[in-house]
């Protein structure tokens, strides 16, 4: 349990920071551009972790299945989502609407044990939870938002 | 409409990516599977970027080198991010994910870290964060 909470904060923690460092980059440079710097740095920075930690083994891919490949693509389908729903709808409501996609989806990967995961059931306890903090996205999200608005028509 | 679809549409494929790779590391690793998903996925954009011919090459010139290596991150992100749904599961790992994402993006727009256009933090953004972190405490009831 503490492992995996560990590594959940650690990984949002660095989801952060890159958002923040990959904003500035297309800034400056087009979609496609910084999607195609990002996406390279990740694989430089893979294969270095990989040599390092298992040199050759990382080479060795005893049991893939065609649909690996391919899989890799799913994270150019992100980025043209993203920029697409952010451009129709402006960031604030489009990445509350990404977030509540984004746990929607996973309670339902966990209650149906998705691609060989472990199966959760999915108690009601559960569905509330994830209510709450869907909840608490919005709030932070629009109601941020909305404040921000109010103050500065009171300027 | 449109934009919504492309919203929910991003949202699920984040999902996804992270319920692949932690499949895909089961049978080749997770370094290997990071290696290879972000190749492919660079090849893809790759080949867009010559597409839609945005490609400004110049302009990386424009930005700070330190912000050109974000993508770096990539490597432990896939590592914690699988390690994390094989040990708490997809909804947990989600949920604790963006909990520390959005209270760390809010810290560095509230001082206005790396140049961003510093931000008050206001009532809602308290609330919110607390109403995520009181979500998670009920998920593991």
């Amino acid at each position: 349990m503490v492992v995996g909470l560990f590594f959940a904060l650690l990984a949002g923690l660095l989801v952060s920071l890159q958002n923040i460092f990959n904003r500035k980059v297309s800034e400056q440079a087009g979609t496609w551009s910084t999607t195609t710097l990002v996406l390279g740095m990740g694989f430089l920075s893979s294969l270095a972790m990989g040599l390092i930690l298992e040199g050759n083994q990382l080479f060795s891919l005893p049991s893939m299945q065609p649909w690996y490949w391919f899989s890799g693509m799913v994270g150019v389908g992100v980025v043209f989502c993203l920029v697409q729903g952010m451009r129709l709808l402006g960031p604030t409501y489009a990445i509350s609407i990404v977030l509540t996609a984004q746990l929607g989806f996973a309670l339902w990967s966990d209650s149906i044990g998705w691609l060989g995961l472990v199966q959760v059931p999915i108690t009601f306890t559960q569905w509330f939870g994830v209510l709450v903090i869907v909840g608490g996205v919005i709030v932070f999200k629009l109601g941020g938002e909305w404040q921000q608005k109010r103050s500065i028509s009171k300027m | 409409m449109k934009g919504i679809i492309f919203a929910i549409l991003g949202g699920v494929f984040i999902t996804v990516q992270g319920v692949a790779n932690s499949r895909i590391s089961q049978d080749i690793g997770t370094w290997q599977t990071a290696t290879l998903t972000q190749l492919t996925g660079f090849l893809t954009a790759f080949l867009l970027l010559l597409f839609f011919r945005d490609g400004k090459w110049q302009a990386y010139r424009r930005v700070r080198p330190l912000y050109l290596t974000g993508g770096a991150f990539a490597a432990f992100i896939i590592f914690s991010n699988v390690t994390a749904i094989q040990h708490i599961g997809v909804t947990m790992t989600i949920s604790a994910l963006l909990i520390a994402q959005l209270s760390l993006t809010f810290l560095i727009d509230s001082n206005g870290w790396f140049g961003v256009k510093k931000q008050k933090m206001k009532l809602p953004h308290f609330i919110g964060i607390g109403m995520m972190i009181l979500g998670v405490l009920i998920l593991r009831a």
